[in-house]
């Protein structure tokens, strides 16, 4: 089926059309995969993820200020309505007293004592369960205490909101740890989590108690505001500043980052006022209308800037720059254009350039069937597409062995498909080329049907390009789109190849079956056409 | 074995439209003969070439080398013919040794004596360039390659086109020597005298159909031979014009005769000579190149004539065509107008 002296005529005539092809197109990828592999195209796009990692943790970390100085309030709330019962209590055991009179025996008096501090216990109940203190405890020391409110009421209640409110941070601290671990922290970020909220409630139950002792003092939060926004501040100064340090970062620095936490913090909660103030236009504060204001306070960037603009940021910084360049770029236009011209040229070489000219003549005029020759060009034209294509996949395995780890998002199975997937759309255009030289006796004929409409695919695969998803969207032209169902290198989807899908599995299937149709159709005409020669 | 048949057409015809193609040929070429093939540019004499190499489809009718079917057996019959075909373009090679080389192994052929031989004989640098060769180059290196597997049956299309005037002659004597080898030669050409030379019969083609085959043995050797005679008084001119000589044509002005006259009867002619004044006499050479004008010439007149008429017929039917249209159109409008 195969005539030697003509397929040696075939690699005579094309080897340096095959030689200069094959090397520039080798050429161009090695430099491709080298140059992208060493150059840091990365930064970029690293840094616009940075931007919205970090906008997100500014977010987390408003979320956490303005949580803490909600507790720190709360806390405040917490130790006013401590302050207000202890005082309920004592005014209690006064009434109680009072209704007895003077003449009140032990036994009556113990009685009363005993009533009161099971009054007590019922409304700091829920403090015992936190605190080591059981009820037994608590109501001894209840007792012990209106023992002495009998000849010192002032010591007495002093002490009595001591004891109380200092149950009050533990409380918190195990309910700060609780909603922890219910978000789904571990353990450890729990734990220091209630040791912070401890830490903010037991100096929130300093502030109030400090601040109560004054002779004007009327209950409000707004008196505590200003010391709630301070100490959140300076917490998560020293914690972001012992966090540094503990990172081995130097004390200079780490004190510019807590500082700039602080100031983060400081303005969270600034913002955070203004939008309570703004709700609140009644006065009162409800549970919604707080979540509101926290909601407004927390904003990042990616929620200021339009859905639109941040998708397009977003798309950019995930864009898979090696998967465009090489894949969609190489392997689908720039690094098919010079072999495509090879095989248009070779193809009509092979069979209608030569009935055109009258040379086919020569070999006809011997023994040879016309069916050995077509399937010896056509073994010519396809073994040196696939000696092109296998120098090509050894360069490209190579240039990617060579920049192999510098974060080089191209695998070794990805481009070894890469490289199928073009030999398979040449195979098919080849196939695709070399009917139209086995049908037309005229060159011009065949170069205008095969070389144009080969043409044609290549420039609709590069407008399409503009419509496929591999553009970032703030430069697709979805219209675009239209140019690639005219394109049979559409057949060849590196996307596919990239995200791991198996589609290409049909499509590669799709390129070989046209390849195998064209040459038949080919070879089968050419036996039974006239030629002039 | 002379009249053993190499090659036979019978009623080929390829209709390529427009009166071009070749149409109801028939024709024998034997074995051991050289048959030589003229006619005008465009008459058909390439397009039976292909049919006989297997190039072409027939329409109808059939080509047989040697038995066996030219477009069924293409392959086949390439075994025992070589070729050299009238458009000369050579495969994308660099030099003619490599060229003949390449053929000489398409070929089959492994010893290279007598391709050397011809190529001694044709003069022939086979190392040159086969882009930058002169046309003649090319064609002695197209004769080489059709001629070195030493074939039995040779087809030619056109093989001297090119050739300087000595080296057609070093042509003609290998197309000779070839003959004398016994091998059938087929042979197209336009001109007359080289196949006079070598050729045992020639057929004319003329717009697809052979008009004449000439025996060119018989044209050498007439049966009947012309002479012209002047005599120097009317005299003379009226009274041989009386005797019952065939006159073929007859100027007065000069008292000229021109008579045919068959080979045993010219002794009886200057015996009857002798005794009129003869201004001078000559015998009026018949040749192939003659034979065939004369024919030509015939033919031509009717066929310009045909093909006038065609062409009437055609414009007028365009003519008509159109009229109707016209017609048909003011008649709608017509209607429209209604």
């Amino acid at each position: 089926m195969i005539n030697k002296a003509l397929f040696k005529q075939s690699c005579k005539a094309n080897w340096v059309k095959w030689l200069t092809v094959t090397v520039a197109t080798c050429t161009m990828l090695a430099i491709v995969i080298i140059v992208l592999g060493n150059l840091a195209i990365n930064d970029i796009r690293d840094s616009l993820k940075e931007v919205f990692a970090q906008a997100d943790q500014e977010a987390t970390l408003k979320e956490d200020v303005i949580d803490s100085y909600d507790l720190y309030l709360s806390a405040v709330d917490g130790t006013h309505q401590i302050v207000v019962g202890v005082d309920a209590m004592f005014a209690s055991y006064d009434q109680a007293k009072e209704a007895i009179g003077s003449s009140a025996s032990d036994e009556q008096l113990s009685a009363i004592k005993n009533q009161v501090a099971a009054g007590a216990i019922q409304q700091f109940g829920d403090l015992l369960t936190s605190s080591g203190m059981t009820q037994e405890e608590l109501q001894a020391s209840i007792i012990t205490l209106l023992g002495i409110y009998d000849f010192s009421p002032d010591m007495a209640r002093n002490s009595a909101i001591s004891t109380i409110t200092a149950m009050l941070p533990t409380q918190i601290e195990q309910l700060a740890q609780q909603q922890k671990l219910d978000e789904g922290a571990t353990q450890e970020e729990a734990e220091l989590a209630g040791q912070q909220a401890k830490g903010l409630a037991e100096k929130a139950v300093a502030d109030y108690l400090d601040k109560s002792s004054a002779d004007d003092f009327v209950y409000s939060q707004n008196l505590f505001t200003a010391s709630a926004t301070t100490e959140v501040n300076e917490m998560m100064y020293d914690q972001v500043y012992e966090m540094q340090i503990a990172q081995g970062v130097d004390a200079e620095e780490a004190e510019i980052n807590a500082v700039a936490v602080k100031v983060i913090s400081n303005t969270a909660i600034s913002t955070y006022q203004i939008w309570q103030q703004t709700y609140s236009e009644d006065g009162v504060l409800t549970d919604e209308e707080k979540t509101l204001a926290k909601t407004e306070a927390t904003k990042s960037i990616s929620d200021q800037i339009p859905d639109k603009v941040s998708e397009a940021l977003e798309e950019l910084g995930n864009m898979d720059v090696y998967g465009l360049i090489i894949g969609s770029i190489f392997y689908r236009i720039a690094g098919l254009l010079l072999p495509m011209v090879f095989v248009i040229m070779t193809a009509n070489g092979l069979l209608a350039g030569q009935v055109d000219s009258g040379s086919m003549a020569y070999v006809l005029s011997t023994p040879t069937k016309r069916r050995t020759v077509s399937v010896t060009q056509m073994t010519y034209l396809l073994f040196s597409l696939f000696a092109m294509f296998a120098l090509l996949t050894a360069v490209s395995v190579i240039s990617v062995w060579i920049v192999g780890g510098n974060n080089f998002a191209i695998n070794f199975s990805e481009i070894l498909l890469f490289n199928l997937g073009a030999f398979l759309t040449m195979f098919a255009i080849a196939g695709f080329c070399f009917m139209c030289s086995a049908i037309f006796n005229r060159a011009k004929y065949s170069l205008s049907i095969g070389g144009g409409l080969t043409i044609f695919s290549l420039v609709c695969t590069i407008l399409g390009l503009f419509g496929s998803s591999v553009v970032p969207s703030a430069m697709r032209i979805t219209q675009m789109n239209f140019f690639n169902y005219l394109s049979i290198i559409t057949f060849f989807d590196t996307t596919d190849i990239l995200s791991g899908s198996l589609a290409w599995l049909w499509k590669f299937g799709i390129l070989l079956v046209i390849g195998i149709v064209t040459i038949i159709i080919g070879i089968f005409r050419f036996d039974k056409k006239d030629l002039p020669l | 074995m002379k009249n053993e048949i190499a090659i036979k057409v019978e009623h080929l015809t390829k209709d390529y439209g427009k009166g071009r193609g070749i149409f109801d040929l028939t024709f024998n070429v034997h074995k051991g003969e050289v048959f030589g093939f003229v006619g005008t540019n465009g008459s058909g004499k390439t397009t039976t070439i292909r049919h006989i190499m297997g190039f072409l489809k027939p329409d109808s009718g059939d080509v047989q080398v040697q038995g066996f079917d030219a477009w069924k057996d293409a392959p086949h019959i390439k075994s025992f013919v070589g070729y050299v075909p009238g458009e000369i373009a050579f495969p994308d090679l660099s030099t003619g040794t490599i060229f003949l080389k390449n053929q000489a192994e398409l070929l089959g052929v492994k010893n290279m004596d007598y391709a050397n031989s011809l190529i001694d004989k044709l003069q022939l640098d086979t190392s040159a360039n086969l882009k930058r060769m002169s046309k003649g180059m090319k064609q002695k290196t197209a004769i080489v390659a059709g001629f070195m597997a030493d074939k039995d049956i040779l087809i030619l299309d056109e093989p001297t086109t090119g050739l300087d005037p000595l080296m057609r002659e070093t042509f003609l004597d290998i197309i000779l020597q070839e003959k004398s080898k016994g091998k059938t030669i087929f042979m197209s050409s336009q001109m007359f005298d080289e196949l006079e030379i070598t050729c045992d019969r020639v057929a004319l083609i003329l717009d697809g159909k052979i008009i004449d085959i000439a025996e060119v043995a018989s044209l050498q050797n007439p049966s009947h031979r012309i002479y012209k005679i002047e005599f120097t008084n009317q005299k003379d001119y009226e009274k041989f014009k009386k005797l019952k000589f065939k006159i073929v044509r007859d100027q007065q002005k000069y008292f000229q005769v021109t008579i045919k006259i068959a080979n045993s009867s010219i002794n009886q002619l200057f015996n009857v000579l002798k005794n009129y004044q003869v201004k001078f006499i000559s015998e009026v050479k018949q040749n192939l190149e003659k034979h065939f004008k004369d024919i030509l010439a015939s033919q031509r007149q009717v066929k310009i004539v045909t093909s006038e008429e065609l062409d009437k017929t055609h414009r007028q039917k365009r003519i008509e065509k159109r009229s109707l249209k016209k017609q048909q159109k003011l008649q709608k409008e017509e209607k429209d107008d209604k």
